[in-house]
């Protein structure tokens, strides 16, 4: 008897199990099938640091706040590159992207470093060439920038690059290693743009660049423009009066289409166009980075200090 | 370590979306896995050369390196949650089919023998005693699957995939390690309480077998 009963007890156990599996297996794909397929709903991919995390999330609160469509938020595409490939693929339909991004040859350009200009090749391009709707800046930059000691810099009246030329000699230089032999924005065309060669030059990681400044151990470091750790240590960025570096300034950028099947959009990207300096992006970055928050946080923290959002 | 509590803390909503999500993906794979793996198992047992060639490929899919796949899926599915289930979907097949196949044929002759000779139909010896017969074996295979399954699914990420792999990618791009820990340890306990869970049945199929 025994016998006869194991078998049929499992059988009955495995068939309600594995039809119970089956039905979630049906609606658990539906419910993937239909995330993906509704227009009402849109991606905003971003960068694998700080500042176009905690920027896709204030879109997406104020998005989701002030019209009825819905926003994902797909964090850590490796580079600007990929981002730009998953926009061209429709795999995301908004983004952060940096005006600068034009000189690696999307399109053909006209070669300057003139803010304005490099910005308006890159709206009139990538909507000519990609069909994406390139919005005027945030407001900030993240570039290459010169950065002094705070204290340095009040001692001697540093503010732009030109104002170290007569103690470049005994200054300490720290600098990404391919920083240095970079063609075109590199030290080589640095020296003759500005006629500046600082006594010693050391190469490292573009990372311990800030450590090594902080702590005295160089003189001037060249950083990154909203990068937290200016603030964490205290640091200036001069100037770029020659404007020798190629300009990265930041800005939305949504597929053409999505804007024209949703025009109340604009209305909501424009919010924060023009809005964000480099000293708030620190300041956020600060947060993330230092602070070790989440971005959504920090966003909606901002948003609701600047009474954008209840 | 406290940064990683005050991030838990702060987060822990979050961190709860991320791991429905994660064993939603990999509960998916799975499933589809099964589907498709069990009919597979179940070809080669009855015949040699499909064995052969089942086994193969099922094999050939299984040594490839995850990121790989994943990033060649990624051509195929695009970025996003669909490309990393199908590559789950295609780890796990190796598990659920040969385990399928061997507990197929460990199944004594002599006892489909003894089915056939109380007048039990193919289809019957196959339900009523080959597969039980063969469920301990089957759900090895399913254990393997989802265990390597929920690693897997953490470099979902990569190609646009969700899951707990999120904070860790993130932890790691923005040199954030209570965050690398905050999206680890539920993946490493998720992938401890489904082998724990997936053992308990398999002990229980294996005393009601007996």
């Amino acid at each position: 008897m025994k016998h006869r009963e194991a078998p049929t007890r499992i059988k009955g156990q495995a068939i309600r199990v594995s039809s119970a599996l089956l039905i979630f297996a049906v609606i658990a794909v539906c419910a993937l099938l239909s995330g993906c397929g509704n227009s009402n709903r849109i991606i905003i991919g971003t960068q694998t640091f700080s500042e176009p995390k905690i920027i896709a999330n204030m879109y997406k609160l104020l998005i989701e706040d002030r019209t009825d469509m819905k926003v994902k938020v797909m964090p850590d595409l490796a580079t600007s590159t990929v981002v730009l490939d998953a926009l061209t693929n429709d795999d995301i339909q908004m983004a952060s992207l940096y005006s600068g991004i034009i000189l690696d040859n999307y399109f053909p350009i006209e070669r300057t470093n003139d803010r304005a200009s490099i910005l308006r090749q890159a709206q009139e391009g990538f909507d000519k060439h990609y069909g994406l709707k390139w919005f005027d800046s945030y407001g900030f930059e993240n570039t290459y920038a010169f950065t002094v000691r705070k204290e340095l810099a009040e001692k001697e009246q540093l503010h732009q690059i030109s104002d170290v030329k007569d103690k470049a000699q005994s200054m300490r230089l720290g600098v990404d290693t391919s920083w240095l032999e970079r063609a075109g924005d590199g030290y080589a065309d640095f020296q003759k743009v500005y006629g500046i060669t600082f006594g010693k030059v050391y190469p490292m990681e573009v990372a311990l660049v800030y450590n090594a400044i902080a702590t005295n151990k160089m003189d001037i470091v060249v950083a990154y423009s909203t990068d937290a750790r200016l603030k964490e240590y205290e640091l200036v960025t001069l100037e770029d009066d020659k404007h020798f570096f190629p300009p990265y300034d930041a800005s939305p950028v949504i597929r053409k289409e999505v804007l024209e099947a949703h025009p109340e959009l604009q209305e909501v990207i424009d919010l924060l166009i023009g809005k964000l300096d480099a000293k708030t992006v620190i300041d956020l970055n600060y947060e993330v980075d230092v602070n070790k928050r989440n971005e959504k946080k920090v966003a909606e923290e901002y948003l609701k200090r600047i009474g954008l959002l209840k | 370590m406290e940064l990683f509590f005050r991030y838990v803390r702060e987060n822990w909503v979050d961190l709860l979306v991320f791991t429905g999500q994660h064993i939603m993906m990999v509960l998916i794979g799975l499933l589809l896995a099964l589907v498709v793996g069990i009919p597979l198992g179940i070809m080669a047992s009855r015949n040699r050369a499909s064995a052969r060639i089942i086994l193969t490929v099922a094999n050939i899919i299984q040594v490839f390196p995850s990121l790989a796949l994943l990033v060649l899926l990624m051509v195929a599915f695009g970025l996003g949650t669909t490309t990393v289930v199908v590559g789950l979907f295609l780890y796990s097949l190796l598990p659920v089919i040969r385990n399928t196949y061997v507990g197929l044929t460990q199944v004594d002759k002599s006892t489909m023998e003894a089915g056939k000779g109380v007048g039990m139909s193919p289809l019957q010896i196959m339900l009523q005693v080959q597969l039980p017969l063969a469920l301990p074996f089957m759900l090895t295979g399913i254990r393997i699957a989802a265990v390597i399954a929920i690693g897997v699914a953490t470099i979902a990420p990569l190609v646009g995939g969700d899951g707990l792999g999120r904070e860790i990618y993130s932890g790691i791009n923005m040199n954030n390690s209570a965050r690398l820990y905050a999206g680890a340890i539920p993946a490493a306990i998720l992938a401890l309480l489904a082998d724990l869970a997936l053992e308990r049945l398999q002990n229980a199929t294996r005393v009601a077998g007996r």
